[in-house]
């Protein structure tokens, strides 16, 4: 403290202020997801002091399971686009055109990665919350909307990669397990659900596979 | 690592300089917004949207200050708009409990020190509030202060000795002994 030339407290008071609102450690994983999941899911957000900011302030752990579900549903769109525009026509004369096949496996493979990305981010916020003892009612919403995604990878060239397609099917797993969270047995469900994570590796595997800078190519809006 | 440097690395997209900005500042953003906002989820509400400001608004960034000051005068102003916007929230809660409560005494005769000082401290105008956090609990200076807030220096020695005195008042009972 310098600057001060006013009579300052006494040592009892000055330390019973330092009790006051006293912060306890920095949730930093936490915010960080938290931070990283907004800035995905509004890439062009000028966070001033617009309606949209002003909702957030009020509701913020909403708009987090929000703007995840937003993220995913776009994610989901495009790999939607994706399968009509790579889908050949059936036509038993029909010749493959040479160069389409690599292009569209850098596609899904792009795809994968990032929607590996965004359940990574879901299932890291998701077990730190659960830590918190926060009750996310809306985890199973974003859940299911990752679920969605995942079984169109499971179902696209994506999954011919050996290593890609068990992580996929292990990750529908767990995704169903919280996508399915019952209201009366939510807290031993939870548990479970992150004792799981835990015990497979699950966060450790969907890192491994997410190459560096898929977060920044999402906030670019390639899909 | 000098400010200009990190901010011109996170604009270029570099994801481990987003990392590095945001690791090198939470800490004082989280303890700043939970000393004035006092509850954990209100905090992280706070230090989050602060985060996203700075990133979204870091060309308006002149360097006039340390990059940290900018980023505290964002975590004040949104804690602060928070606080206010919750305020008004429970105003009208508070009317309608204390309707029903009317009749009900004082749970504390004699609240202890912490309890009493953090009524106070609850009680002082907001600016005087927010300068005694800053200065006498959480270690900034004036100029820190002023530059935060953007207000003088002598502005913020003023309130906090407006701030002490109005606690010393308060908690008179406990300095006789």
């Amino acid at each position: 403290m310098t600057g001060d030339d006013d009579e300052p407290l006494d040592p009892e008071l000055r330390d019973a202020a330092r009790a006051y609102h006293e912060p306890p450690e920095v949730p930093r994983e936490t915010l960080w997801t938290r931070i990283q999941l907004r800035r995905a899911a509004e890439p062009s957000a000028a966070p001033g002091d617009s309606p949209g900011t002003r909702v957030a302030a009020r509701s913020p752990r909403f708009l987090v399971w929000g703007a995840g579900i937003a993220a995913l549903l776009a994610l989901g769109v495009g790999i939607g686009r994706l399968s009509v525009h790579v889908r050949p026509p059936l036509r038993a004369d029909a010749t493959p055109v040479a160069a389409a096949p690599a292009r569209d496996d850098a596609a899904y493979r792009l795809a994968a990665a990032e929607h590996l990305g965004q359940a990574e981010a879901f299932l890291t916020l998701f077990r730190a919350s659960v830590r918190e003892g926060h009750r996310e009612r809306l985890a199973p919403a974003a859940a299911r909307q990752l679920l969605a995604t995942n079984r169109l990878l499971l179902d696209s060239p994506a999954a011919t990669d050996p290593r890609l397609r068990f992580l996929l099917q292990d990750l529908e797993l767990v995704l169903a397990e919280i996508a399915q969270l019952a209201p009366e047995r939510r807290h031993e469900d939870l548990k479970l659900i992150t004792d799981g994570l835990d015990r497979d590796g699950m966060l450790v595997r969907l890192r491994a596979a997410v190459p560096a800078g898929t977060g920044a190519v999402l906030r670019k809006g390639v899909l | 690592m000098d400010d200009r440097h990190l901010i011109s690395r996170v604009q270029a997209g570099d994801a481990s300089a987003e990392r590095e900005l945001y690791d090198t500042h939470v800490e004082r953003v989280y303890r700043l917004v939970y000393r004035l906002a006092g509850d954990a989820d209100q905090a992280q509400d706070y230090t989050q949207e602060t985060f996203i400001r700075a990133f979204g608004r870091l060309g308006e960034f002149r360097g006039e200050a340390a990059l940290g000051t900018w980023i505290c005068s964002i975590a004040v102003s949104v804690a602060l708009n928070g606080l206010r916007r919750g305020k008004r929230l429970r105003t009208r809660e508070v009317a309608l409990d204390e309707a029903a409560t009317a009749a009900t005494p004082d749970r504390a005769a004699e609240p202890d020190l912490r309890d009493r000082l953090a009524r106070a401290i609850d009680a002082l105008p907001e600016g005087y509030r927010v300068v005694f956090l800053m200065h006498d609990v959480e270690g900034y200076t004036h100029e820190e202060i002023g530059r935060t807030l953007g207000v003088q220096t002598g502005t913020s020695k003023a309130q906090l000795s407006r701030a002490r005195a109005r606690l010393r008042r308060a908690l008179a009972d406990f300095a006789r002994g």
